[in-house]
């Protein structure tokens, strides 16, 4: 397993957070109220359903 | 002319439907963003009737929803110049009359029903040609001619299809059988003779 930069770890989070403070469904057990906080959550627990795709010119590599 | 359309689009999915079923949240979106719009090329979409794949959501910078690629299937009515349709009158006015054709209503001028004079009468909601004594009104079926087409996409409601009747086999449904019968009779008549 590849590790994310900590640009994708951003993206990822600050991504899932806006989508929790617009309303998606929360996928952890959690009494935080701040999306963010909750989004660093999931992040941790590896729950977030997001994978992320690097471009290297015409390749793409899914990073899983 | 009803078309029945398979298109691609990227669909947006907002935040707050991310749990529920994906092709029923795509479907409402699809059709409340599409159903009664206008598109030139298209036409008129009537309904959205089912998903057919599904692809890989996206996410961009600075929106929470989800953007997918899907493609679905449509009906659409497309109209073009020089058809002909068949439509329902459903009002009457000192200038000509209105004919629905489904989802959209079109515009018949007196000018284009017949080379008569025609008089408007208004407590029985027809126009009378003043010659022939043959009448329109409301609720009648009638086979017309599109001779003039300006569809707005912003306002579905301002399109404006204007109709004509001025030709051979045009006219209602009533003219249509009696110019019918009258050929016929005539046939038989010559034929005696």
């Amino acid at each position: 397993m590849i590790s994310y930069t900590r640009y994708e770890r951003a993206r990822i989070i600050g991504a899932r957070a806006l989508q929790i403070s617009m309303g998606a469904p929360v996928l952890v057990r959690t009494g935080r109220i701040d999306p963010l906080e909750i989004a660093l959550e999931e992040f941790e627990k590896g729950l977030i359903p997001i994978t992320v795709k690097r471009h290297f010119g015409e390749r793409e590599v899914v990073v899983a | 002319m009803y078309y029945k359309l398979k298109l691609a689009d990227k669909v947006r999915v907002p935040a707050n439907r991310l749990g529920e079923d994906l092709r029923v949240v795509l479907l409402d979106v699809l059709q409340e963003q599409l159903e009664g719009s206008i598109d030139k090329e298209i036409g008129i979409f009537i309904v959205v009737t089912d998903i057919d794949e599904i692809g890989e959501g996206e996410i961009i910078p600075g929106d929470g929803a989800v953007y997918y690629d899907v493609t679905f299937e449509a009906l659409a009515l497309r109209i073009a110049l020089q058809e002909i349709i068949e439509g329902i009158v459903v009002e009457t006015t000192g200038f000509g009359a209105f004919v629905s054709l489904g989802p959209i209503d079109a515009m018949l001028h007196v000018s284009q029903i017949s080379d008569d004079y025609i008089n408007h009468d208004e407590k029985n909601s027809r126009l009378v040609c003043q010659q022939t004594n043959r009448t329109i009104g409301v609720g009648d079926v009638v086979r017309a001619r599109i001779v003039s087409l300006s569809l707005n996409e912003r306002e579905p409601r301002e399109s404006k299809i204007g109709l004509t009747m001025r030709q051979a086999g045009l006219g209602t449904a009533q003219w249509l059988e009696d110019d019918h019968n009258k050929e016929i009779g005539q046939r038989s008549v010559d034929a005696r003779s």
